[in-house]
């Protein structure tokens, strides 16, 4: 075999986080390879048919101003769109789209063949480093390709284990080889592993089930689409249908407790307590009567049927035993059983605020093999690690985004900073910013790294600024403008609310919880026409409002956020001897020397360490500095 | 913010130093002292000290320095005040009413450090100085939470964490509409924990006399001596606020200190059956005042059953011995023993202190549970009209960490581990 030319970057893996780390870096103009065990299943949406959701749907719009793929994609292959959790706070609000996985991969696809990047089918075993620095990868034939810089996106894949009851196969995901090698080549140069669980439910035929039976449900009557790229949106609205379990159904999964490999002590490691199995369900939570499973399709008229809520390991024979005590799912026949997957993962508290290694230059983690779950986590992380490795190829300023950027840097900064037990999936309460972590601003808190990075072209660039400087014009407009008493104690009255006295700011309106912008007449706002204009003007108004409707909260946090801003910036070195202090407790000197922060701020984030600790590491940082200048 | 605190050790006697530090450090001056000068480098100067009601409360010599030449590199003022421990908290506390926050510990030498104002060669030093002012801080705290208000807290942190946890439910994880009696139980939650916290709160004001002053009253017959003995006690002891005057026949009171306790000493009407409609509001009032009193200076006979929180006086001892039983004997006139019956005001205020089992001692600590109470009135309000049940989760979330300074750290993770632990998540 004739010898692989250099890449800049070589991203091992082609799930969501190594597609967006390939075309981020691509995007940046790296000589990019993508190795994946098979070259068909690049941009395989591995489990269920949707993307976005609750706190993941805003960091798929943050991932989307970030010049990422996974939005533009699903857009083209939405089956239904909708905006969840409306009934609540604005900050909240989580767009979600079901997509047809198939049409997801080939668009994927697609897409990779009308690019730079280049496409190998094979297995990396090992990464090959001269002084602590990547210089190539090695495949399972021993061939080496020299690069720059990897990044790491394996999945499941590290030694995957796949248990179904008894039963257990070597696998990655269901009929995929599974990888060994990388795990061990990691281990022997230094890093820590341990061992996640995660699980799916079965996969039914769609003529096997009673459809009558089940609840319908749709998608938004006005869907918008994911991606401020996408031009048009038309998305078809085909329903999931819900079905219930009942007390039968529970009984014999009770009764059949050991045959479930979770159960039986086949699977040693911890699965994540927000996607229970239905074993964990119905053990844990006996109380429920019932439990709503979703009957999801995979692909358009799909034959296709993904039950979620049944995710589960117990054997195949009583999966569907279980599964054929729910009404409308008598006569159910299976494509494939659920089961439960095992594989490797690394700490992710030996990566810096990268992504990158802390040990060896150039290397990068991203996606489930740092201990993360779900599409947009691994998204997220690929497409930082994607422009962080084109960042240090180019030997220039990485992307680091803070937890009052973005659901990303939340993401990011929990990784390196616990090391989780149990797959980290992104919650909207893990951000303490949440209210300025919204799914309708991720234009305005990004664009700007967008700009310095060059991360979108500029077409879109120019779009989204316009309509935040419109959003701006907006907001100052409602701040300005006057409305006097006549002009609105009508509609104020026919609202049920208190009338106002004397001539306010239409902003002191919009504060009011159930006031709104449409409630003005629109001669009295007189929104010049080049906003009304912009074809994003729904957003602008709804952004508008929601700014002026939030503003005491946001000025609050914003102070909070500017307080603890200089830590940010105060740099611990990697090497910095922690014994030297003597003052700190032994407690917080473990911790420190265990993870190895970047900075104050980080420092001070880490479970147990006292304010006191950070002013003395403070001052000795500032010491350690002048010792070294007068050198 | 600037932030504020008393950089001499509290008790030992003499001058105190209060030293602010920040940005707006002369604004918050400012307005303590009613004044609009602008400062001057290095130059010290004399001030009144007015409270929020804008009365004088004490007289200060205080000092402006103009960032950077300064400790820690901001603008900062020092101001020198008598060393009794009342007055510095008082002033503290008037400095935190106009946005202050009370200096963790080693927050100087911190920010001096981070402003790049310390010689290094002092590192270790600061440093050893930082982690002993913690220690002692910590162990300060413990000793100073009394451990009935410790074990309150945690328990309504358990309480609002698990509010929160069932918020954070509806907000984070069910796709469903929300739970049909989230909002009512919540509200019925945040309303129990709001009069426990308020207890915690007022156990400050009735147990250290530190922030409201003692309630201190002289009762007794017309003619005993009462008003006397009120402007003899009030002669011999400094007074801190200038009189606030009543109507005729009403209550005069004056703050004044006994044994470094501030006093709200009340010379009353006298008690007796009266006709004349103006008298007698006078006398309804002499009662109230009576049912509030810390500590009242009776001057009469002790009776059979005397009551707990009464000082029965003697007065006239001038003009001879006693018949009867009493604590003390006095003269209001001439000044003899006087000395006497203040010591008996401060030892009988002692025990009505000690006596209360829940208590916060120290102003940093009732600053908190005053910020938690406001976060969670904050809630309520949501709660209660406009729903917005995120906002309910972050003044919950504030409420939650304005008590973790008193007692341990509550993380996120916390907040999932109750989600996770009560609720049946995932479809
Ligand atoms: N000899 C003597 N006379 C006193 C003493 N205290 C008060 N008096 C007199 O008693 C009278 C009534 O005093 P006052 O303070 O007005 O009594 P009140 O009605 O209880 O307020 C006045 O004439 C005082 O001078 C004392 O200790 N010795
Ligand atoms: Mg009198």
């Amino acid at each position: 075999m004739k010898p692989h030319n250099k890449y800049d970057l070589v991203v091992v893996g082609g799930g969501h986080a190594g597609v967006e780390a390939s075309l981020a870096a691509v995007n940046l103009g790296l000589k990019t390879l993508l190795v994946s065990m098979d070259e068909k299943s690049v941009g395989r949406t591995s489990c269920n048919p949707a993307i976005g959701g609750l706190a993941k749907g805003q960091m798929v719009k943050e991932v989307d101003v970030l010049g990422g793929v996974m939005g533009f994609f699903a857009d083209q292959c939405t089956l239904q769109s909708k905006t969840l959790n409306k009934s609540k706070g604005r900050s909240v609000w989580s767009p979600r789209s079901q997509i047809d996985k198939l049409k997801y991969e080939s668009v994927v696809q697609e897409y990779i063949k009308n690019s730079s990047l280049r496409v190998l089918g094979g297995e990396v075993v090992s990464v090959d480093i001269k002084n602590n620095t990547i210089c190539g990868v090695f495949l399972r034939d021993n061939t080496k390709i020299p690069c720059s810089s990897v990044v790491l996106t394996c999945g499941t894949f590290l030694n995957g284990l796949i248990h179904i009851g008894e039963e257990q196969i070597k696998a990655g995901r269901y009929g995929e080889e599974r990888s060994e090698g990388i795990t061990e080549c990691l281990i022997s140069l230094g890093f820590s592993s341990g061992r996640l669980k995660t699980g799916t439910p079965p996969r039914i035929k769609k003529n096997t089930v009673d459809w009558g039976v089940g609840e319908a449900g749709y998608g938004d009557k006005n869907p918008k689409p994911l991606s401020y790229r996408t031009a048009r949106f038309n998305p078809k609205d085909e329903p999931c249908y819900s079905f219930r379990t009942n007390e039968k159904t529970h009984s014999l999964i009770l009764e059949n407790l050991s045959s479930s490999a979770m159960y039986s002590g086949n699977v040693k490691s911890t699965g994540p307590r927000y996607c229970p199995s239905i074993e964990d369900k119905v053990y844990k939570f006996s109380k429920n009567p019932s439990h709503v499973l979703q009957l999801e399709p995979e692909w358009s008229n799909s034959e296709q049927i993904y039950v979620n809520g049944f995710s589960t390991s117990l054997s195949e024979d009583v999966q569907l035993k279980c599964l054929q005590t729910v009404k409308g799912l008598e006569n159910v026949e299976f494509i494939r059983p659920g089961y439960a997957i095992e594989y490797d993962f690394f700490f992710p508290s030996q990566l810096k605020n990268t992504l990158e290694s802390k040990e060896i230059n150039g290397l990068f983690l991203a996606g489930q093999i740092n201990g993360t779950s779900g599409y947009e986590e691994a998204s997220a992380q690929g497409l930082l690690a994607g422009i962080n490795s084109s960042m240090y190829v180019k030997n220039k300023n990485p992307l680091i985004l803070k937890r009052s950027d973005a659901y990303m840097g939340v993401l990011i900064d929990d990784l390196i900073l616990k090391d989780t037990n149990e797959p980290y999936r992104m919650f909207t309460s893990r951000a303490e910013y949440r209210l300025q972590l919204r799914s309708s601003n991720a234009d305005q808190r990004l664009l700007q790294y967008s700009e310095d990075f060059n991360l979108l072209n500029k077409k879109t660039i120019d779009t989204l600024a316009k309509k935040i400087q419109h959003t701006k014009d907006v907001v100052d407009l409602l701040e300005k403008t006057s409305i006097k008493p006549k002009q609105i104690n009508k509609t104020l009255k026919k609202m049920g609310e208190s009338s106002i006295k004397e001539s306010i700011k239409i902003s002191s309106l919009i504060k009011r919880p159930t006031f709104f912008i449409k409630n003005v007449e629109q001669k009295i706002l007189n929104v010049p026409k080049t906003i009304t204009q912009n074809n994003f003007i729904d957003e602008i108004m709804f952004e508008a409002e929601t700014i002026i409707k939030y503003s005491g909260y946001i000025n609050r946090q914003q102070d909070e956020i500017d307080k603890i801003a200089v830590y940010e910036e105060k740099i611990i070195p990697n090497n910095f001897d922690y014994d030297i202090i003597k003052s700190l407790s032994n407690e917080s000197r473990e911790k420190f020397k265990k993870i190895r922060p970047q900075t104050i701020g980080q420092a001070g984030r880490i479970d147990g360490i006292r304010p006191s600790d950070i002013s003395i590491l403070l001052v000795y940082l500032k010491r350690s500095f002048h010792v070294k200048q007068k050198k | 913010m600037p932030f504020v605190a008393c950089s001499t050790p509290l008790g030992t006697s003499g001058i105190a130093v209060v030293r602010l530090s920040g940005k707006n450090s002369f604004d918050v001056f400012k307005k303590i002292t009613k004044t609009n000068a602008k400062p001057v480098h290095a130059v010290s100067k004399k001030y009144k000290v007015y409270d929020k009601k804008g009365d004088v409360f004490d007289e200060i010599v205080a000092t402006a320095y103009l960032s950077p030449k300064t400790y820690t590199g901001e603008n900062m003022v020092e101001i020198s005040c008598h060393g009794n421990p009342v007055i510095i908290s008082k002033i503290l506390e008037i400095c935190c009413s106009y946005g202050c926050t009370l200096a963790e510990p080693g927050e100087f030498t911190k920010t001096a450090f981070l402003n790049g104002k310390l010689d290094i060669s002092e590192a270790e030093a600061v440093s050893d100085i930082i982690h002993a002012k913690s220690v002692e801080g910590v162990k300060l705290g413990i000793k100073n939470l009394g451990g009935g208000v410790s074990k309150r807290i945690k328990k309504i942190k358990a309480s609002i964490l698990s509010c929160l946890a069932n918020i954070e439910f509806n907000l984070d994880i069910s796709e469903e509409d929300l739970q049909p009696n989230l909002v009512k139980d919540s509200l019925s939650l945040v309303k129990r924990v709001h009069k426990k916290i308020e207890y915690i709160a007022k156990s400050f004001k009735s147990s250290s006399f530190l922030v409201s002053g003692a309630s201190v009253v002289i009762s007794g017959p017309p003619n005993a001596g009462k008003s006397t003995l009120f402007n003899r006690m009030v002669g011999s002891n400094r007074a801190i606020v200038t009189e606030i005057p009543g109507t005729t026949r009403d209550v005069v009171e004056k703050d004044i200190l006994i044994d470094s306790i501030p006093i709200n000493l009340k010379d009353t009407a006298g008690i007796r059956d009266s006709k004349d409609p103006v008298e007698k509001v006078g006398i309804k009032k002499s009662k109230e005042e009576l049912v509030v009193a810390d500590v009242v200076i009776c001057l009469e006979e002790k009776p059979k059953k005397p009551k707990k929180n009464h000082i029965y006086v003697f007065n006239k001892i001038d003009l001879g011995p006693p018949s009867g039983e009493y604590d003390i004997s006095i003269s209001a006139k001439n000044g003899k023993n006087v000395e006497g019956l203040n010591k008996k005001i401060s030892s009988a205020l002692a025990v009505s202190k000690s006596g209360t089992e829940a208590q916060i001692t120290t102003l940093r600590q009732l600053h908190l549970v005053l910020k938690a109470k406001k976060s969670l009135e904050n809630a309520r309000k949501h709660l209660s009209t406009d729903l917005s049940l995120e906002l309910v989760a972050e003044e919950l979330s504030q409420t939650i960490s304005f008590l973790d300074m008193l007692t341990e750290k509550t993380t996120k993770d916390d907040v999932l581990d109750v989600v996770f632990s009560s609720f049946c998540v995932g479809k």
